[in-house]
């Protein structure tokens, strides 16, 4: 027993030479499985990694307006690109290094049979192929939302890029080749992250032939033993973008500790660590590739210089190329919801109706060619009030959705499954072409109309078109979480925290319609 | 049993302890007579003075160097306060800091000169169009030649024996961003004397009375720049690393740089380092240009550092390990050999620098059309 602090003693001196100290990072979603790394990095380097996760554009804003009040700045930015992020002029000279840590290019997974049937397999296939099988409707793919998601945002530049016939970097004027809408009637999932992506198309691979992500996610995947069908991964000839993960400095303070940090990340061994166990490529080129990955040569697409060309491109995606979403919001106006909740309902509603003028929320708001749909409850379900926002001026619609949002007035009891029934038969006579969701919103427990379990049965003998629908849940006030997973669990959807920022949670789910 | 063990790891820990306390003490005496000297130095010569081997090279020479990183452009304009050297990359920034500071003498330590990195397969398909050559185990890249197929936005698909690089993207050579760094600064400096007939550019081919589209710069236009600020914005988003795009070069290969714009120290540094991407290649513009680094001392401890980085033998080979040309091309041509590479002994055909007021000009030029 004596012999312990004699033990101790040299364990406890090498901790006070080795003090840990922790750095704030806000971070992709995506680094999620870095974790183990980092966790053994934190050990020999005594940096430990806070990470907050957000998405590429809602970090990029965070950063320019300033953490709220109260927070500090994070000393670290860590997305899978900062490519958007370096092109703001509002960051110039706060973004003071960016060591790039490990790649994945964003490719197409195809399901073995459709790439062998299509002539695939062997290389040679460029996104005018890919567009082409597409518009023919023989393809149907998953991809995230470009404004919500980096692997997304890096498809749709590398499509733009490789259909503009360009061979420089893309500008604001080159967004609008024909073969854009045709490529786009293809995606027949949207997500708003990567990681959510991948599970959705595991639940939904017999709808689907493949799905637009990393590399390292596509082989995850394949991996991963839930497909039924190994996905045979496609880089076309006509090129794609890389992440490259940049390891972003933003407090100067803490240059010592980045320095140690980035050493170790791009050490041999941790190189080869996150190779074989994230599937990432290697920045360090003392580290071979192993034979997981393909050899070949991967023609890069230059990214647009200018932030302007991005969000042209993002733009012209949402308000002109993508497949035209059918939304619709099943609204709790029930007694409950009265005062302040209620207020906060509007204020969400008003801001996709274009108060919201935001980074996030220009790219969040009703886009043109979106059919919106209201059906507000509470003992009743109220008629559904349908608006088509046109091709042209958006603004007599917006206006019209305004009005319906302000005259929306609280009273009665929480029928949530008649009124998500009243949405599954709406959602059943949507217009052909239409990437139709739901979303659910409601501050109580159900206590009117059909029980959780009819609603079930309901939906279980729904048409196949109208059970491919997704209900997105927002749990909010005194919502019932266990309701709401259930409904989204059943529906393919996702269930958003809704009870700090409602209006948070209500943009969030825009990345999924 | 377990007492005798005990004593015996406490008497050990304590001999270490003592001996630790020991070795700080001793260094912070030996210490005193060292001088800390702080400049101000252009990023790309970090790894040289992290280097723990020229650490104790200077410490030898009783310095101890603390310095701050800036971008050589930037480095110019800078309040030098409390500083005891400059130490930028290329003549521009130096003459701008000497007609500052006034310094009675200047230290050419090093120089390298600007290159471009490429893979075997792509100086195949450049020498079947005759826009290089091979030269042993480097390249000679035929500026002329290069500089027409770029401006005519020539696709690698069009070229001779693009089988093994079918790429649609146009010719082009990656560079730094002109705004931020030297390396590319002396690819500007280059392609705009190339442009001008050889002749290099004066004030006087720059127009006057020109207003850029965005309306931040009025002045200098003219038939220079609109030829030369596309070999710029037509690259895109362009890397803020330190490094650039040669390390873009490093770990996505040809796919992303075909042709990089860097210093032949960095080739060089990789190769030492063994962190070349397979079938890399130098290729040599000709004309080419060189990079002189010149340290500007501001106080007279800053000057005995010129003097001892210039004519230390030993801080000369560990310039030159670090892939530096110095003022003994022996002793260079030792340590490249020894990274096992091959280079040129010596760079004849090279084009002369405009001056900081041209370069300032035509780089605010190109500045002025980025889109915000």
């Amino acid at each position: 027993m004596r012999l312990l602090p004699a033990l101790l003693l040299p364990l406890l001196l090498a901790a006070c030479t080795k003090p840990e100290t922790a750095l704030t990072v806000l971070g992709g979603s995506e680094l999620a499985d870095l974790k183990p790394i980092l966790e053994d990095v934190a050990k020999s380097t005594g940096v430990k990694l806070d990470i907050t996760y957000t998405g590429t554009l809602d970090g990029t804003e965070q950063l320019l307006t300033g953490p709220a009040s109260g927070q500090a700045a994070p000393d670290l930015v860590w997305f899978s690109s900062a490519r958007y992020l370096q092109l703001q002029g509002g960051l110039k000279g706060r973004l003071l290094a960016s060591e790039k840590i490990m790649l994945s290019p964003v490719v197409l997974g195809v399901k073995a049979s459709d790439a062998k049937k299509w002539g695939w397999s062997s290389g040679k296939v460029s996104w005018k192929d890919v567009a082409a099988r597409a518009a023919s409707g023989e393809l149907k793919y998953g991809m995230t939302n470009p404004a919500a998601s980096n692997s997304g945002l890096s498809a749709l530049i590398g499509v733009v890029a490789a259909l503009s016939g360009k061979g420089d970097a893309i500008t604001a004027s080159d967004v609008t080749a024909p073969e854009l809408k045709g490529f786009f009637r293809g995606q027949a999932l949207t997500a708003g992250s990567s990681g959510w992506l991948a599970e959705a198309y595991v639940r939904d691979q017999a709808k689907l032939n493949g799905l637009i992500n990393y590399e390292s996610v596509l082989l995850s995947l394949n991996a991963g033993g839930k497909l039924n069908e190994p996905l045979t991964l496609v880089y076309p000839e006509d090129g794609l973008i890389t992440a490259d993960y940049p390891l972003l400095l933003l407090n100067k303070d803490r240059q010592p500790e980045y320095a140690k940090l980035v050493a170790a990340l791009r050490s041999p061994d941790i190189q080869r660590r996150i190779m074989n166990e994230t599937r990432r490529r290697p920045v360090n080129p003392a580290v071979a590739l192993s034979s997981a990955f393909p050899a070949g040569l991967n023609i890069e697409l230059p990214f647009p210089g200018s932030a302007e060309a991005v969000n042209a491109v993002l733009t012209a995606y949402l308000q002109d190329t993508r497949r035209p979403a059918n939304t619709i919001f099943v609204l709790d106006t029930s007694g409950s919801m009265g005062g302040e909740r209620m207020a906060s309902l509007k204020a969400a509603l008003l801001g996709l109706s274009g108060t919201d003028t935001s980074l996030t929320g220009r790219y969040a708001g009703f886009a043109s060619r979106e059919r919106v749909t209201f059906i507000p409850f509470s003992s009743d379900v109220n008629p559904a009030q349908t608006t088509e926002i046109g091709a042209g001026d958006k603004a007599a619609a917006l206006s019209q959705l305004s009005q319906q949002v302000t005259a929306l007035s609280p009273g009665g009891g929480t029928n949530i499954y008649g009124a998500l029934q009243a949405a599954y038969t709406q959602a059943g006579q949507a217009p052909a072409g239409r990437y139709t969701s739901i979303v659910l919103m409601t501050d109580g427990e159900s206590n009117e109309g059909p029980s959780a379990r009819e609603f079930e049965d309901f939906y279980n003998g729904l048409p196949a078109a109208a059970k491919a629908v997704k209900t997105f849940t927002i749990l909010f006030g005194d919502g019932s979480k266990d309701a709401m997973n259930q409904i989204a669990t059943l529906t393919g959807g996702r269930t958003f925290d809704g009870t700090k920022d409602l209006q948070g949670a209500f943009k969030q789910i825009r990345g999924y319609q | 049993m377990k007492r005798p063990l005990n004593i015996l790891l406490t008497v050990l820990l304590l001999l270490g302890l003592g001996f630790g306390i020991y070795v700080s003490v001793r260094g912070q005496f030996s210490a005193r007579s060292v001088v800390t000297v702080r400049g101000v130095i252009g990023s790309e010569k970090e790894d040289f003075f992290r280097d723990p081997e020229v650490v104790a090279a200077l410490l030898k020479r009783q310095f101890r160097v603390e310095y701050v990183k800036a971008g050589s452009r930037e480095i110019a304009g800078r309040d030098l306060n409390g500083l005891d050297f400059a130490f930028p990359a290329g003549v521009p920034a130096a003459d701008a800091l000497k007609k500052r500071v006034k310094p009675q003498q200047t230290y050419d330590v090093f120089y390298t000169p600007v290159v471009v990195a490429s893979f075997q397969p792509i100086l195949k398909i450049l020498e079947q169009n005759n826009l290089a050559k091979t030269q042993g185990s480097y390249g000679t890249l035929d500026m002329q030649a290069l500089l027409r197929v770029m401006e005519a936005g020539t696709r690698w698909t069009a070229l001779k024996g693009s089988a093994a690089y079918p790429s649609s993207r146009s010719v082009l050579v990656s560079t730094t961003d002109v705004r931020k760094s030297n390396s590319a600064a002396m690819y500007l400096a280059l392609v705009s004397s190339i442009l001008n007939g050889g002749q290099v550019a004066q004030a006087s081919d720059l127009d006057q009375n020109f207003t850029s589209p965005n309306g931040l710069q009025e002045g200098t236009q003219g038939t220079l720049m609109p030829q030369v600020a596309p070999l710029f914005l037509r690259q895109g988003y362009q890397e803020s690393s330190s490094a650039g795009p040669f390390e873009d070069y490093q770990a996505l290969g040809a796919g992303k740089t075909p042709l990089v714009n860097i210093y032949e120290s960095q080739f060089l540094a990789a190769a030492r380092e063994k962190t070349l991407p397979q079938g890399a290649v130098l290729l040599y513009p000709q004309p080419g240009i060189f990079t002189k680094h010149v340290l500007i001392p501001l106080t007279p401890a800053g000057a005995r550092l010129g003097e001892a980085l210039t004519s230390d033998p030993e801080l000369q080979r560990l310039a030159a390990r670090a892939g530096y040309r110095t003022r003994d091309a022996s002793l260079f041509m030792a340590q490249v050999k020894a990274a096992g590479v091959s280079v040129p002994a010596s760079i004849l055909d090279t084009a002369d620098l405009p001056s900081q007021e041209v370069m300032e000009a035509m780089i605010g030029n190109i500045e002025a059309q980025y889109p915000k």
